[in-house]
Formats: C-alpha cells, sequence, structure tokens
C-alpha cells in the first residue's frame, strides 16, 4: 500500500515538471517583441551625439550600443514612408548626411504620421549598428522604434 | 527660339540625369528560410538596407545590418542573430556588383526591364559570388528594382544544428525590393 502511495506521487509530480516545461516551451516559442514603448532606455543622448561617437570609434560604439534601448533626441531630416506604410524616421543634423535613421514598429505608425520634417523629437528604439558610407553620409541604425512623448 | 530653350533644357536634363547615382536607405530585404516540410513559415524583413545605383556604369551596391531583420517571433529573431548569422561578430551583409544589362535599359523612357545582376555577397564574414535575376522599373521618371535569389547557408559557414535541420532550408531566398531617389552631390 505504502509502496503504490509512494509511486503515485513520483508519477505526478513527474507529469507536473513535464507540465511545466510544456507550458514554458510552449510560450517561450510564442513569445513576440516586448513593446519599445515598455522597455527602459539603458542611453538617452542627443542624435548627433550618438553619430559622432560611432564616427570616432565604431567598433567601440557598437560594443556599447549593439542591442540596447536607445533614445535619442533631433531634429527630423526625413519622414520617409513605403508602399506598405511602415514609417522611417531620420533625426539629425541638416547641414549634414550622417543621421539616426530609425525604422518605426508598426504598432506606432500612428504617432510617427504625426511627426512633421524639422520638429525636434525625442525616438527610442533598439540599436542595429552603423553604416557607413562616405558618399551617402553614414547611419546610426535603430529598430523597432517609436516617437517617445515622455519627457 | 523658345523650342530651342526647351529642347536644349531636356537635353541637359537628360544628360544630368543619365550620369548620376540613385540610392536608398530605406529598401526592403526579405529573408526566408523556411523548409518546404517545415510548418512554420521562417522568415524576415528587414527594411533598412542601404543601396546605390550607377545608372552610367550599371554598378549596384547593398549594405544591410542583420540586426535589423525583423522576425515575427522573438525567440527566432534571437536564433538569428546569436546562433547561425553571429551579428555581433558580423554585423553588416554587403553586395556589390553590377548589372549585365545595363546598356539594354533606357532610364529615361518608363518601363519594365528584366536584367542580370551579378557581384560578390559577404555576410557572416564570408563571400560567396551570387547572380540575381532583377527587374528595373522606370515609372514616371523614377526608378525601382527588384531582385530575387538564393544562396546556400553552407557557403557562407552557416551551420544548422540536426535538431531543426527539418524546419531550416538549407538555402534561403532573399528577395529585395526598392524605390531609388537621384542622389544629389
Amino acid at each position: 500500500m505504502k509502496r503504490k502511495k509512494i509511486i503515485l506521487y513520483v508519477v505526478l509530480s513527474l507529469l507536473l515538471v513535464l507540465a511545466a516545461a510544456a507550458i514554458y516551451i510552449y510560450i517561450e516559442y510564442n513569445r513576440t517583441h516586448e513593446d519599445t514603448a515598455r522597455l527602459k532606455a539603458d542611453y538617452s543622448l542627443a542624435a548627433t551625439d550618438l553619430i559622432k561617437e560611432f564616427e570616432t570609434n565604431e567598433q567601440a560604439s557598437n560594443k556599447k550600443y549593439w542591442d540596447k534601448v536607445i533614445r535619442v533626441e533631433g531634429t527630423v531630416k526625413e519622414v520617409a514612408k513605403d508602399d506598405k506604410g511602415f514609417y522611417s524616421l531620420a533625426l539629425g543634423d541638416t547641414s549634414s548626411l550622417s543621421a539616426v535613421r530609425c525604422s518605426i514598429d508598426s504598432v506606432h505608425s500612428n504617432e510617427a504620421a504625426a511627426v512633421k520634417k524639422g520638429n525636434f523629437i525625442a525616438i527610442k528604439g533598439i540599436c542595429s549598428g552603423f553604416n557607413a558610407d562616405e558618399m551617402l553620409g553614414s547611419d546610426v541604425i535603430l529598430v523597432r522604434s517609436m516617437v517617445d512623448t515622455k519627457k | 527660339m523658345k523650342n530651342l530653350f526647351v529642347t536644349t533644357f531636356a537635353v541637359f536634363a537628360a544628360m544630368t540625369c543619365l550620369g548620376q547615382k540613385f540610392y536608398t536607405k530605406n529598401a526592403q530585404i526579405n529573408f526566408d528560410a523556411t523548409s518546404s516540410s517545415s510548418p512554420e513559415r521562417i522568415e524576415a524583413i528587414n527594411r533598412t538596407a542601404t543601396c546605390v545605383v550607377d545608372t552610367k556604369n550599371g554598378n549596384i551596391q547593398f549594405a544591410v545590418l542583420m540586426k535589423g531583420f525583423a522576425f515575427e517571433r522573438a525567440l527566432m529573431e534571437e536564433h538569428f542573430n546569436e546562433n547561425y548569422m553571429e551579428s555581433d561578430k558580423f554585423p553588416k551583409a554587403e553586395f556589390k556588383g553590377e548589372i549585365k544589362d545595363n546598356d539594354d535599359i533606357n532610364y529615361s523612357k518608363d518601363g519594365i526591364y528584366p536584367v542580370k545582376v551579378k557581384g560578390k555577397l559577404t555576410m557572416h564574414g564570408e563571400s560567396d559570388d551570387v547572380d540575381a535575376e532583377a527587374k528595373i522599373i522606370i515609372l514616371n521618371g523614377k526608378i525601382s528594382a527588384a531582385a530575387d535569389f538564393t544562396v546556400k547557408l553552407s557557403d557562407y559557414k552557416i551551420s544548422i544544428p540536426g535538431l531543426v535541420a527539418d524546419k531550416i532550408s538549407k538555402t534561403a531566398r532573399i528577395t529585395v525590393t526598392c524605390s531609388l531617389e537621384p542622389l544629389k552631390n
């Protein structure tokens, strides 16, 4: 009798562990990206300063900023909307070709639609690196970005 | 007299147009490595690729940051960056090549021109030759381009672990679309 009880407990706890593992795998597998609006910025700085930092030392900046949440402030140089309705905003100094290019997360398209060239705004996004180009100007790229209206 | 002026102007406009470079910083690159036996789609899109086309000699260049490829599932994107592409070590992919039949394209005349693009693709720290079927589309004087090709992942030393080998295809299909703006110097 006692033995049977022990076996029962063992089987039951094993099943529980299995179920927990299955639930974990299911949730992890279906996990979507966290909304950038809810992420806390690791770094907050002026768009022009971020560009300058990448221009002076690309490698060190990549190490520092890559995959980090960054909040940049600057003047809007360009508002681009592609044929599928995705927005991309470029912040930076209008006298230079370089910019911080932010591709806007589609859930935040509405806020981006209100932005005009010349506005001074803040954008929060995830840094995907630096695209250096002498002819076209160098860009720091932020993905899954959103216009940050909070001070 | 007025006619002469208009023609001269048109000729000049066409001339400056011909020897120009065109570019975009919002080219779209689609990456699809779904294997035929897989029930789920393994694909990502990057909307922040840079592209430059020189209409004079047909030179074409792309640059794209790996981390900018967006997958629907966060886990898939993490695996793409961490295990397969090692994006922290190799953050960028580049393509340098030329439009083979560039002379057949009349950039000042509307139309769809099917062309072949040949060049070198560098990703994951490896370079390999790529041949792509592409289309140059001229509509109302605006140039856009679309291309489609497949790459063998093993050519770029990207290895797929046995556990997921039935889900991830050994070749990836890359689709590129972009509309280009004239580069003002």
